[in-house]
């Protein structure tokens, strides 16, 4: 991977056509400026993630296979149903 | 009332007022804009995300709270706007918002959650949307399962 340091106001140039200028440098984030051709994607990579995540998630799957899934959970959600159920009726009562 | 032929379930009876729009569809299915939430009580708590244009694609969610009991939604001003609120739900587990995540089944290893990007719907509006935040401490790929241990899930 290539490293390199910059300071806001400068930029870096990918190929001829993609420029990205760091706009602020903040201690947590940075807020970038990219200047690119309209026929490329720019994406936070978060959702390309998400994007492959879900074409994964749409194969299908088994109604066996769910209904396993839910059986494992009943016991969770059994309880986290109760205490729901005691915290209204904790707040009610208060 | 309409009927609605799915790969998963068949044949689907549903009332109008409960289809779910997505105005901007979700990552990877950009056109899908109209879906209808499904319980099932041999299924319960598992939630099908059933989409309406292709009896086919059927998500598999849960409600995030159930994974993870301390879930923190992040959305951010645009996503409010989508969803018509006005301020941050209260909590993810309701009552403005019913947030999902996607399970994904994969072989070999135990179903996985995307905590990550949770499924968010106003069910006031019936409007809904996938948040994908910048800062999200949760994982795309939460393991339901590890044995028998809970596995944290920030």
């Amino acid at each position: 991977m290539l490293v390199i340091r910059r300071r806001p106001g400068q930029s870096v140039l990918i190929g001829e056509e993609i420029e990205i200028e760091i706009i602020e440098a903040g201690p947590a984030r940075v807020k970038l400026g990219i200047t690119a051709p309209k026929q490329i994607l720019v994406l936070r990579k978060e959702i390309r993630i998400t994007r492959q995540q879900n074409l994964n998630a749409a194969q299908g799957v088994s109604q066996e296979a769910v209904r396993k899934l839910a059986e494992k959970l009943r016991p969770a959600a059994a309880s986290a149903e109760r205490q729901q159920t005691d915290s209204r009726q904790e707040s009610g009562g208060a | 009332m309409p009927d609605l032929i799915t790969t998963y379930f068949g044949s689907v009876s549903y009332q109008p007022e409960c289809v779910v729009e997505f105005p901007l569809g979700l990552p990877g299915f950009d056109e899908e804009r109209r879906f209808l939430l499904i319980e099932q009580a041999l299924n319960k708590p598992v939630v099908f995300l059933q989409s309406l244009s292709r009896p086919e694609l059927c998500f598999i969610t849960l409600p995030v709270t159930l994974i993870c009991g301390t879930y923190e939604l992040r959305l951010s001003p645009e996503d409010l706007e989508t969803l018509g609120l006005d301020r941050m739900p209260a909590s993810a587990g309701g009552p403005e918002v019913v947030s999902l995540a996607i399970v994904t089944f994969t072989e070999g290893g135990p179903p996985t959650a995307n905590l990550l990007s949770p499924i968010v719907i106003n069910w006031r509006r019936r409007v809904g949307i996938q948040a994908v935040p910048a800062d999200a401490p949760y994982s795309h790929q939460h393991p339901l399962f590890t044995g028998t241990r809970e596995v944290p899930c920030s």
